[in-house]
């Protein structure tokens, strides 16, 4: 798979199938989302039309109560939705499935746009193979890059900073991923008897893991005792809720897993614990000291390894490692270091910051971003106010001598552009703002989890933009139809009734 | 003859389709009284909807001045005619034209919103338009559910909510049995009697054309018979 070990990408195509899967997911993704909004939008029309009964009653009250011309202009604005109830759920369909969708996207793109903004103090940095990914990197590496990062770059920092305080990078500001990927079938090999796992360093968990920072305090505890659990019996294991439950266990049971990516070993686990919902989905956390002890241990395995050779992956076992970085100096400084061959000899390796490392790691799917971005969305706002102003330009045909009556008894022409404008900003913003409101709650309660990213989420601020495209779109479909209405020609229209 | 409330003076009107100019209303001049009830009749095609469409400020002459009271509506702007029309116009339809959204009420306020009103002065002219067409305990009903007779009376009721001086109604019984129609020529005569209003009535029907004062025939836009004086022209 695209990002991941090339151990755990099918082969034999001869190329990388990754990105025509991850293209079709895309694919899939996006058709279901859009049937899932359709779905949604007819779920939410009575919602709509309760809500548009709502405000029509509350403008009556005050149009009698205060008299006023625009509210009364209102009301018939809000009468004149009712008028064709299957062409305002359209044009309200239309508009709940294009702003549910963009927010979506959008929310997406936010994320990815968080992730790669570089910050300015307290940022995480990454070390990754130099041309390969993913990377694949010597357990003494680590031990190497901690050292310099705990002892070097503190002394170089202070002899370009005399007498400043002291820049402090601690152990626990380190951790390295070694990505296991282990069967519980070894003869039979599938999908769902599969288990992903990051080992690490179970006491980093909690202050070095990304998309952590929002748990609940029962969730923290839980996950702080988990990992306190696995220091100290390195063969436990947390899992993510949804992979147990398609695993059909349950915390407390043991786990036999052999490796796929690290052929020949295997490992007795038990499940001690979950993940919190909607962090790390799919994935398991092991100690790092246990997979470093089966790779030490496999050249004394007569029975897996007969002739006694070390295990290939032994000096490939780190695949990340990260660093958190008190300022911009000591990152640079850290660098300068990581780039000299002479202490990483035996692969070459970068550092770069986390939101440079998942831009380059992104990189693999600009075009798709591109193209979402530049062509998709732009393309379903052509087609979405394009549908408004379908709807919209037979409603002000078929109104043509309602608004030429309108014109008679001394209404402006603004008045009535306003009354065709103000029918489809209505239902704009009604659309708009129920769809994002939608996304925004179902997201919240869901917590899906895109790979790394932590739990998807749509911003609250998706909630005044998704707002304000409903009614943007609402209102680039009703300009011509308004501008047509305005123009009615009073004479010509009772001509062509008479 | 009263103090005219509307001059016609070599009223002119053509329209271009494609290359060729149709000449609708040809050198027209007319004189309606203040207070007076006047049907117009004439073959289709004859220009009397025309006519009518110009007097009430609804369409531009090629030629000639219109004058109705001290406006000189004939060289106005479409949106000075719109204010004009709120307050001196009032219309009725033969196909009626309430806004099926609205009540009656509502219907009959329309014209009132474009006034400076208060709430209470527009309540209270509104009803006295809806009593005037008995139309009282139907307020709160919508078009769809009035009968064509009590449509067309909510429309008399809306054109003279404004106390227009003048009203034009083009083919008001057009739509309506014998018995509703009576009852809105009868109304017409009312406003005209007792309210001194000034109505310009389009028919093809020599019955309805038969209640009002005088009664004007066009023929290809111009003016052939006037039966009040009983002169062909």
């Amino acid at each position: 798979m695209f990002g991941l070990p090339p151990e755990l990408s099918s082969a034999g195509f001869g190329f990388d199938t990754s990105m025509f899967m991850l293209t079709g997911y895309l694919f899939a993704g996006l058709v279901g989302i859009i049937v899932g909004a359709i779905a949604l939008g007819l779920l939410t029309l009575p919602a709509f039309f309760v809500i548009l009964w709502g405000a029509d009653r509350v403008a009556g009250l005050l149009a009698s109560a205060t008299g006023w011309f625009p509210i009364k202009l209102v009301l018939i604005m809000f009468r004149g939705l009712r008028r064709n109830m299957l062409r305002t759920s359209l044009t309200y369909l239309a508009i709940f499935v294009l702003t549910l969708v963009l927010c979506l996207i959008y929310a997406v793109l936010w994320m990815i746009g968080k992730a790669t903004t570089e910050k300015e103090a307290n940022f995480k940095a990454i070390v990754t193979h130099k041309t390969t990914i993913p990377s694949q990197m010597p357990p003494g590496y680590y031990e190497e890059f901690k050292r310099i990062c705990i002892e070097e770059v503190p002394k170089v920092y202070a002899q370009n900073h005399p007498g400043e305080p002291p820049l402090v990078i601690r152990e626990s500001d380190i951790m390295s991923w070694s990505f296991v990927l282990g069967t519980t079938d070894k003869v039979n090999q599938r999908k769902e008897n599969m288990v992903f796992l990051f080992a690490l360093e179970p006491d980093k968990v909690l202050t070095m893991m990304d998309g952590l920072d929002d748990l609940t305090g029962e969730e923290h505890e839980m996950l702080n005792k988990a990992c306190d659990i696995m220091k100290q019996n390195e063969r436990a294991i947390v899992m993510s809720k949804s992979r147990l439950k398609s695993l059909n266990m349950e915390v407390g049971q043991k786990i036999k897993l052999h490796g796929v990516n690290y052929p020949g070993l295997t490992w007795e686990l038990e499940i001690i614990g979950t993940l919190p919902e909607g962090k790390y989905e799919g994935v398991s956390f092991m100690n790092k000291s246990y997979l470093l002890r089966s790779l030490e241990a496999y050249p004394r395995d007569r029975e897996a390894n007969p002739q006694g050779l070390t295990h290939p992956m032994m000096e490939k076992c780190i695949n990340l490692i990260w660093v958190r970085l008190p300022n911009k100096e000591a990152f640079e400084i850290l660098s300068g270091m990581v780039n000299d061959r002479a202490r990483f000899n035996k692969v070459p390796i970068k550092l770069e910051t986390a939101s440079s490392g998942i831009g380059t790691w992104l990189g693999g799917f600009k075009d798709i971003f591109w193209g979402i971005k530049y062509i998709l969305v732009p393309a379903m706002i052509g087609i979405m106010s394009l549908v408004v102003a379908n709807a919209l330009s037979i409603s002000v045909r078929e109104r043509r001598t309602e608004m030429a009556v309108l014109k008679v008894l001394g209404f402006q022409p603004r008045h009535v552009m306003f009354l065709v404008l103000g029918e489809a900003l209505l239902v704009g913003l009604m659309g708009g703002a129920m769809s994002t409101f939608l996304a925004w709650r179902l997201l919240g309660h869901f917590k899906f989890q895109i790979m790394f990213f932590g739990a998807f989420f749509v911003p609250a601020i998706a909630m005044l933009y998704g707002t304000l495209l409903g009614m943007a779109v609402a209102l680039a479909g009703s300009i011509v139809p308004a501008w047509t209405a305005k123009d009615v020609k009073v004479a010509e229209v009772f001509a062509r009734v008479a | 003859m009263a103090r005219p409330l509307v001059q016609v003076r070599n009223l002119h009107k053509s329209f271009t389709r494609g290359t060729e100019s149709i000449h609708v209303l040809r050198d027209l001049t007319l004189d309606v009284a203040e207070g007076e009830f006047l049907a117009l009749m004439g073959p289709s095609g004859s220009g009397k909807t025309t006519l009518l469409n110009l007097i009430a400020g609804l369409d531009q002459p090629t030629a000639g001045t219109i004058i109705v009271g001290d406006n000189v509506i004939s060289e106005m702007s479409e949106s000075e005619l719109a204010r004009w029309r709120t307050r001196h116009v009032g219309f009725v339809f033969q196909f009626y034209y309430l806004l099926p959204v609205l009540t009656a009420y509502e219907n009959v306020e329309l014209p009132l919103l474009l006034l400076p009103l208060t709430k209470e002065q527009r309540r209270k002219q509104v009803e006295n338009a809806l009593a005037l067409v008995n139309l009282s305990d139907r307020m709160d009903h919508r078009p769809g559910q009035l009968s064509g007779g009590q449509q067309q009376r909510v429309g008399i009721a809306r054109a003279m909510v404004t106390d227009p001086e003048l009203i034009v109604a083009d083919e008001p019984t057009g739509d309506l049995d014998t018995k509703s129609a009576d009852e809105i020529l009868r109304l017409m005569e009312i406003l005209c009697e007792q309210l001194n209003k000034t109505i310009i009535m389009v028919t093809h029907d020599p019955k309805a054309a038969a209640r009002a004062q005088r009664t004007l025939h066009l023929e290809k836009g111009q003016l052939v018979l006037d039966t009040a004086t009983a002169n062909v022209m």
